[in-house]
Formats: C-alpha cells, sequence, structure tokens
C-alpha cells in the first residue's frame, strides 16, 4: 500500500551567494517513518533540516506538508519539532519551563501545560527533575529535555540534528535505543541527522546518504549497505573492497566480470553495462572467505597474507593477490582465523560481491 | 528574507533611523546649509544665496587666528592623548595584574564624572592659589604664583584630561584584539623588545590609533566648555565662536559658517590620518 | 615574559635584570598617568572639605560648610533633580532604542554588521555642539517642545554607547536559542522577551546605568536646549562658575562623582566595564 507522503520536499536547492550548499534534492517522508540523513560533515544535512523546518529558506524549490505547500510558512506556523546538535536548551530557565515552552506558545492552559511538561518528562526517563536549571544536568539529560521539549507540542514531524553527536561513546549506544524506543512508544515520523553510519543503521527504516549538497542513495540499512550505487556509498557505508574489473559477459540479471585472472559472478543489480566496460566489484571484508588449502570454482582467487591485525573480537587480514591487488577480510577472532600469519599462501573466495560503475581507475585494494 | 522578516527587521531599525534622520542628519544639514544664507536682525536669517558668510569667516584675520589656534589645540591634545594613552591601554591589554578591573574602571570612572566636573578640577590645581603653584613655590623654584589659568596650556592640559580615555578605548580594544603570540613569534624570530614593539605591535595597532586620534581631534576641536572656564577672553576656540554666534549675536549665517569651518577642518584631518595610514594591512 | 631557553647563568641575570628594569620603568608610566588621570578629581574632594571660600589647596581647615550651602541651595537642588530625572528617561529610551539596532545589527544586517555599527556609532563623530545648535533650530521650525528636544539630544548622544554595549552583550547569545525557541511556536517579538533580554539582562541595565552617566554629565546639549525650569547641574554649575568659583562646586561635584564611582561599581560587577571600553 502505497501512503501519501507526510512531508515531501521538491527540488529544493539552497545558495549562499555563488556557493551551492545544497540541491536539489526531493525527499518523501511516510507517516511514523524513522528516517536519517547520512552524509559527511558540510554535505548539507543541517540545511537541510533547516529548511523543513522553516528556519532556512530555500533558494528554489518546495517543501509540503500533508499536500498542503508549506514553502512560504515561518516555523511557529509549521508543526515541528526541532533537537538542535548542543540542544540550544534555554539557559535561565528551568527544565520544566524550557518544556512548558512551546505549550505556553500554544496558549495551552496551565494545568494542561503541568501535566503534560510532566507526563514527557516520564517519557523520556526524568521524572522530578522540572526545578532543576540546564546546567545542572549531564549531558544526556540535557539532550532527553532536549528532546521532551521538541516532542511535547506534539509536532507532526520531530526532527533531530546530531543529538548524540555531543555524548561520550557508552551514552551514546545507550542513547541510540532509548531514542529509537520513545519515537516508537509516541509513533513520531522523525527525521534524524548524523553522519555515524553505525547510528543511521541501528535506528532507522530508511537511511538516505547525502554528499556535496546532494542526494547520493536512499533506501533502508541492507540495501544501502549490500548494494551501493556508488562508490561513495560503497566506502561512506562501512569497509569495503574495491577491485577494478571488466565485464566480460552480460547474462540473465547476471555479469561475468573479470578481476585480475580470475572470473566472478555478480548480480547485475540496477546497472546497465556492456561486454568489454570497466566496473568496480565491492565485496565486504566479512564476506571475503578466506582458506589454507585451494578452492575451486568461480569468484577465487589466490595470493599471500601481508598483514594481519587482531583487534579483539576480529581478526583482520590483507591479502596481496597481484601487485596492485589487496583484499581486506574481517573474521571472527576464532582459532581458525588467529591461525592465518604473514606470508602464508591463501585461496581467497568472494562469492558475496556486487558490480559499481568504475568512477576513477584507480587499482582495486582495501579501502 | 521574507516580508516578515523584513517587517520585523523594520521595526528594530526605524526608531534609530527616525531619531538619526529626522534629529541627528537632517537638523545637521539644515543649520550648516544656513550658512548660505543672509543674515537678517528681524529674521535671523533669509533664505537668499550668499556667501558673504563665508567670506567674513575667511578673510576676517580674528576668524583666522581662531581657526588656526583651535587646529593647534585640537592636534596637540590628540598628540598628547596618544603618547599619554597608548602606554597605558598597551598596560591594560597586557598587563595580567589581579587589579586589571580596577585599574580599567580608573580610566572609564573620569569620562564618566562628566566634563564640568574635571574642569572644575583644574581650576582648582592650576589657579593662582592652586595646588600645583603651592607646591611650586613650597618648594622654591618659583616665590610668585605663575598664570596658568587663562592661557592655552591650562586648556591644553585639560583637554588632554578630559579627552584622553576616548584614546585609551580604541587603542585598547585593537591591542587586546591581538594576538600575543605574533609578539612572541617576533621575539624568537630574534627582534628585540623595542624593534618587536616598532615592527610588530605599533603597525597592528595602527587602526586604534586612527580611530582614537580622529576621536579626540573631533572632540577637542568641538569643546565650549573647557576653553571658556580654563582659557578666557584670550584662549577663544571655534567652539566658543559658535555658541556666542548663535545664543548671543544671534547671527545663525554666520554661526553656520563658522560651524561648516569646523567640520570641514575636522574631516579634512580625519581623511588625513587615514589616508596616510592606509598603507598595509588594517 | 619568555626567558631564553639556553641561557647560561649570567645572561640569565641579565635578562630577568633588564626584566625587572622593564617592568619598573612600565611601571613608573603607569603610575604617573594615573596621578595625571585622577589629581584632579582627588583635589576636587578634598578641596570640598575647605573652609574657606577661595579654591585654595592644600585646605585651610576641614568643614561640612560646602555641602550644607550645596543642600539649602534651591537653584542647585532643582538642577540635581532635574538632571537625575532627564538622566533616568534618556537612559531608559536609549536603551531601548539601542537594544531595537544592536539587536537587529548582530541578527539582521548579515555582513553588514561593520556598516551598521559605524552609522549607529555617528554622534561620537559629530562634536556635541552641532548637534545641540542643530537640533535648537529644528525646534524653532518644528513644533516639538523644547523639553523633548532635550531628551533627544540626550538619547543621541547615549545611544551610541548603549549600542556598542549591548552589541558586546548579545555577542554572547547563541543564536541557536532563538531558533529553538521559533521553532517551538514564539512569534519574533514574543522570543525577544522571553528569550534574548533575559539573557542580556545585566548587560541592558548596565547600558541604562552608563547612558544615565553620561546624560547627568553632558554640558553640550544641555547648553543649548535647557530652558527656564529645565536647567541641568551641569549647566547650573556652568553658569555659576562664569561669575564665581567657591568650595560649593567641589561639593556638588564631589557627591556627583560618589554617584558615579558607585553606579560604575555596578556596571563592573554586572558585565565588566571590560565590554563598555570596546567602543
Ligand atoms: N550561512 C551560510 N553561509 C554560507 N555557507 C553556508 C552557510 N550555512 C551553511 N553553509 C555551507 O553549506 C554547506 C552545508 O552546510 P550544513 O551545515 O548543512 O552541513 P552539515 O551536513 O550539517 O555538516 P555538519 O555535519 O558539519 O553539521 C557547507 O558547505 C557550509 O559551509
Ligand atoms: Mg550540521
Amino acid at each position: 500500500m502505497t501512503q501519501e507522503p507526510v512531508l515531501e520536499i521538491r527540488d529544493v536547492v539552497k545558495q549562499y551567494g555563488d556557493v551551492r550548499a545544497l540541491g536539489p534534492v526531493g525527499i518523501s517522508v511516510r507517516e511514523g517513518e524513522f528516517l536519517t540523513l547520512l552524509g559527511p560533515s558540510g554535505c548539507g544535512k543541517t540545511t537541510t533540516l533547516h529548511i523543513i523546518a522553516g528556519l532556512t529558506n530555500p533558494t528554489e524549490g518546495s517543501v509540503s506538508m500533508k499536500g498542503r505547500d508549506i514553502t512560504a510558512l515561518e516555523p511557529p506556523q509549521r508543526d515541528m519539532g526541532l533537537v538542535f546538535q548542543n540542544y540550544a536548551l534555554f539557559p535561565h530557565k528551568t527544565v520544566f519551563d524550557n518544556v512548558a515552552f512551546g505549550l505556553r506558545m500554544r496558549r495551552v492552559p496551565k494545568p494542561e501545560i503541568k501535566e503534560r511538561v510532566e507526563r514527557v518528562l516520564e517519557v523520556v526517563g526524568l521524572p522530578g527533575i522540572g526545578s532543576r536549571y540546564p546546567s545542572e544536568l549531564s549531558g544526556g539529560q540535557r539532550q532527553r529535555v532536549a528532546v521532551a521539549r521538541a516532542v511535547v507540542i506534539e509536532p507532526s514531524i520531530l526532527l533531530l540534528d546530531e543529538p548524540l553527536s555531543n555524548l561520550d561513546a557508552v551514552l551514546r549506544k545507550r542513547m541510540r535505543l532509548d531514542l529509537r524506543n520513545i519515537q516508537q512508544r509516541l509513533g513520531i515520523t522523525t527525521i534524524f541527522v548524523t553522519h555515524d553510519q553505525d547510528e543511521a543503521f541501528e535506528m532507522s527504516d530508511r537511511v538516505i546518504l547525502m554528499n556535496k549538497g546532494g542526494i547520493e542513495q536512499s533506501g533502508p540499512p541492507e540495501e544501502m549497505y549490500d548494494r551501493p550505487e556508488s562508490r561513495f556509498a560503497a566506502e561512506f557505508i562501512g569497509e569495503a573492497n574495491l577491485v577494478a574489473g571488466e565485464v566480460v559477459e552480460v547474462g540473465q540479471g547476471e555479469l561475468k566480470v573479470k578481476v585480475a585472472e580470475a572470473i566472478f559472478t555478480a548480480p547485475a543489480g540496477k546497472m546497465t553495462v556492456a561486454q568489454g566496460d570497466r566496473v568496480t566489484v565491492m565485496v565486504r571484508p566479512e564476506r571475503v572467505e578466506v582458506s589454507k588449502t585451494p578452492i575451486s570454482g568461480g569468484n577465487t582467487l589466490q595470493g599471500k597474507v601481508s598483514s594481519r591485525v587482531f583487534s579483539g573480537d576480529q581478526v583482520s587480514l590483507t591479502m596481496r593477490v597481484t601487485e596492485d591487488l589487496e583484499l581486506l577480510c574481517s573474521k571472527p577472532s576464532t582459532a581458525l582465523y588467529r591461525g592465518f600469519d604473514i606470508g602464508d599462501p591463501v585461496w581467497i573466495s568472494a562469492d558475496d560481491c556486487w558490480v559499481l560503475p568504475r568512477v576513477d581507475t584507480r587499482k582495486g585494494g582495501a579501502a | 528574507m521574507n516580508t516578515s522578516g523584513r517587517l520585523f527587521s523594520t521595526f528594530l531599525f526605524s526608531p534609530i533611523g527616525i531619531v538619526y534622520l529626522l534629529f541627528l542628519l537632517a537638523p545637521i544639514g539644515f543649520f550648516l546649509s544656513m550658512s548660505l544664507f543672509r543674515y537678517d536682525a528681524f529674521e535671523l536669517y533669509v533664505p537668499a544665496l550668499t556667501t558673504e558668510n563665508f567670506e567674513r569667516v575667511l578673510t576676517d584675520g580674528y576668524y583666522q587666528e581662531i581657526i588656526f589656534r583651535t587646529l593647534k589645540i585640537a592636534f596637540l591634545t590628540s598628540l598628547f592623548s596618544l603618547l599619554l594613552g597608548y602606554p597605558l591601554a598597551y598596560f591594560l591589554a597586557r598587563s595580567r595584574t589581579q587589579w586589571r578591573g580596577i585599574l580599567m574602571f580608573l580610566v572609564i570612572a573620569p569620562l564618566m564624572s562628566g566634563i564640568i566636573v574635571r574642569t572644575y578640577g583644574w581650576i582648582v590645581l592650576l589657579g593662582s592659589d592652586g595646588a600645583v603653584n603651592k607646591t611650586l613655590i613650597s618648594i622654591g623654584l618659583i616665590d610668585q604664583p605663575v598664570q596658568i589659568l587663562n592661557t592655552e596650556t591650562a586648556v591644553l592640559l585639560a583637554l588632554v584630561h578630559i579627552l584622553m580615555p576616548y584614546m585609551v578605548f580604541p587603542l585598547f580594544s585593537s591591542l587586546a584584539s591581538q594576538d600575543p603570540d605574533v609578539e612572541r613569534a617576533a621575539g624568537t624570530l630574534g627582534a628585540g623588545r623595542i624593534r618587536t614593539f616598532l615592527e610588530v605591535t605599533l603597525p597592528l595597532s595602527r587602526t586604534g590609533i586612527l580611530m582614537g586620534s580622529a576621536l579626540v581631534f573631533t572632540l577637542s576641536a568641538g569643546s565650549v566648555v573647557t576653553p571658556a572656564l580654563l582659557g578666557g577672553k584670550d584662549v577663544q576656540m571655534l567652539g566658543q565662536q559658535i555658541y556666542d554666534l548663535v545664543l548671543t549675536t544671534l547671527n545663525w549665517p554666520l554661526a553656520s559658517a563658522v560651524a561648516f569651518v569646523l567640520v570641514l577642518c575636522q574631516f579634512s584631518i580625519i581623511a588625513l590620518y587615514f589616508r596616510g595610514g592606509r598603507h598595509g594591512p588594517a | 615574559m619568555t626567558t631564553q631557553q639556553n641561557s647560561s647563568g649570567s645572561s640569565f641575570h641579565a635578562a630577568r635584570r633588564s626584566r625587572i628594569t622593564r617592568q619598573i620603568v612600565m611601571g613608573v608610566t603607569v603610575t604617573a598617568i594615573y596621578a595625571f588621570l585622577l589629581t584632579p578629581i582627588l583635589i576636587i574632594i578634598l578641596s570640598s572639605f575647605n573652609t574657606t571660600s577661595a579654591n585654595t589647596f592644600p585646605a585651610d581647615g576641614l568643614s561640612l560648610q560646602w555641602y550644607r550651602e550645596f543642600l539649602e541651595s534651591p537653584s542647585f537642588l532643582a538642577a540635581f533633580q532635574f538632571s537625575a530625572w532627564l538622566g533616568v528617561v534618556a537612559a531608559v529610551g536609549a536603551t531601548v532604542i539601542g537594544f531595537l539596532t544592536a539587536y537587529g545589527i548582530i541578527r539582521y544586517v548579515g555582513s553588514y554588521r561593520e556598516v551598521a555599527q559605524s552609522i549607529a556609532m555617528l554622534p561620537i563623530m559629530v562634536p556635541h555642539i552641532l548637534i545641540s545648535i542643530s537640533l535648537l533650530i529644528l525646534l524653532t521650525v518644528l513644533p516639538i517642545p523644547e523639553l523633548a528636544g532635550l531628551i533627544i539630544g540626550h538619547i543621541i548622544i547615549c545611544l551610541p554607547f548603549t549600542v556598542a554595549g549591548i552589541l558586546a552583550s548579545l555577542d554572547g547569545v547563541d543564536p541557536q536559542l532563538e531558533r529553538a525557541a521559533w521553532t517551538l511556536g514564539a512569534s519574533r517579538l514574543r522570543i525577544l522577551w522571553e528569550v534574548v533580554i533575559p539573557l542580556v539582562a545585566p548587560g541592558l541595565f548596565s547600558s541604562l546605568i552608563f547612558a544615565f552617566i553620561i546624560s547627568f554629565g553632558d554640558v553640550y546639549i544641555a547648553l543649548f536646549l535647557s530652558g527656564p525650569g529645565m536647567t541641568t547641574l551641569p549647566i547650573e554649575i556652568f553658569s555659576y562658575m562664569q561669575w564665581e568659583s567657591t568650595p560649593v562646586i567641589a561639593a556638588i561635584t564631589t557627591v556627583q562623582i560618589i554617584m558615579i564611582f558607585g553606579l560604575g561599581l555596578i556596571i563592573e560587577r554586572l558585565v565588566g566595564l571590560r565590554q563598555i571600553m570596546r567602543i
């Protein structure tokens, strides 16, 4: 069933003088969805969020909510809750007054304000701290207050701008789950901004990968990971071996690609290629199989272990296949894989691979 | 910006806009343009174009002397303010002493106490029974009180005292915003203290020097009260002329011409300062 | 003050000696400049306790007679009261207008901030006597009461200082807070009231005090614009001094100095006087 999107931005461009910060981009958000904007610093995530919230006017394009064009509306007329990267809690107001602020602006009666603020503070796990000032809270508590302040007004859409980036690593992991729980409990449509791929994958229903002011690719986390459509997507999301290859045969939903001296079989994907085209083959390091004994069949290569990195739960092996082809392989830290040593001859198989268009002529290798 | 943003910024700027346009720029423009009007004993001024006011101001030896004196005093005031204000601003910007707050307060406090208060202080100090004369007599340097009041020296002393804080502010901001590492870097490159000061600190504080000098020059050239009280009849400056012409003689067109000359002098001096100092980075 | 790392013992002592010499020279210079700045003020305070009527110094004896004379002089008292009243009105006006302007400059002019700031500083670039005369002449043309002219004149000369001071305070306000309030539904005006003003309240209060002080000490605007029944204290003193000069002036100015020092200390407490020095 296709639902009408709650929010839709079309052909939005943001120009600062001669510099194009964003666009053109189009995004549509479904009811109740947890959507993540993922991308490196400066790619336009905050700009997108601020255009949605009405804090920034787009140079071109439109924003509409539930079918109504809201491009010209100012933030107070839009129904959005925004959580800022540095939380932006009012330092001169108590936690209660911070959270109550949006309700007061909406002229909610006092007793109801009190009830709703207390309820939301409970939802975010901070009951009974209403009389404190933001300066008397820990980083994690401030973050929750910021979320509480944004959701208490029951906005149609919750916008979160890297809300976890100011927290320490441990708290960050815990808050991911908490945030996702709060979101699901309230059933609120959410757009989340981050440059952290793990965060994006753990929390979202759908991820939009941005780069240099444009959208690189979007889809559910698994799809983004398994079937990146560009070298940038493959490299930004997780680790990838990117290997140069040449198409030797185009079959039914399948491609045969020559990599080094071997022939690889890979799914054709959305790409249209012809025989003789140069492509890039991607293999995720955890899907590379290694063996000390010969393996036969397709998608196999032969090489030598050139480096070995032990990191507790994992062992990473780099294997040199030819002069300019190296493959990285990450494996669980079991006796089997710990047994590989530098210099050992190995047979490598990469059944689970994916073909990308060749963007640059860089020779393959561990990315 | 959208309509309501523009509306709001109009709301923010219109009070100052109205005040400055209606009560500052328009009246000053009107007053200065009066210099081209004809003086009339009954109507005060008749809007008939004439250059007679300017001719009078520029050719009359009386006015020439006053213009020259005003420029001289204003120049010397800004020079001495700079000489005294620079070490003070440098000290305030670089010192790490715990007394810094109080020391800054002591620079601002005289400024806040108003012109009359400070001018009065100088009358008490410089009078024939004043502290200066008494001290000089008691240490035997002189045996008769010397005349200090009603001289240019008295006016200059008081003006430097009154206006020096205006020199210290811009100097302080430009010195305080300098990265002290730049001076240290010059030190590590082998420049001595004086060399570092001349080649690094001084050029970098040029904006402050220009701002301060222009400000002090303007304010001293336009002073009325201090020369009136400390300079007496003999040390007339342009400000007093304007005052007398406006309130006593009621010759507004001539007052306007004198004021015009004053403003012109100020602006050309300011322009000169900034032109002379325009080389190199700001 | 860093000394060279590789200094041997004797050059270390030489460096130390030259540093001490430098500090002494600096100390003496700065002390002398302060003496120059403060002596006239100290002299006034001391001579206000004089017994004789001449402006002699040192005093011949101690008395409070000049303070009594001040308190018994209806014209000085009236002038003092009028100046205080005028100072409050001008300070409120200059602070309100200064706040709106400073906020506009910091949030609504973008990269034209420098230009806007210089325009706001205009009145300190123009001789005050010119401002005052021009206003006087405007009053002969337009039907504006003299009192209004005086108040406006004082607001004009205070504005550069209130704008600069409040700008400095606003620089410390995180613009995200205003954005946050905006997304929560507050109108632009409401944001000022709920977020910005509370955050810069100390700056606003010190701007009020500073403007009051400037207005209270002004001579030039009042020189042309004060009329009968609206004579400010400096003008009253000025006209008195043109005829005679007794320590009653010292007593009045001492009262004024003490008041201004007190107010100045409040500013220092609130925002630090450093902010005022950033004109
Ligand atoms: N006010 C502005 N003026 C000019 N350029 C701007 C402005 N705001 C943002 N930009 C530019 O627009 C681009 C996108 O900025 P944006 O803040 O959206 O990035 P981001 O993806 O949120 O980055 P980060 O992860 O660092 O927060 C950047 O290159 C930035 O330099
Ligand atoms: Mg951002």
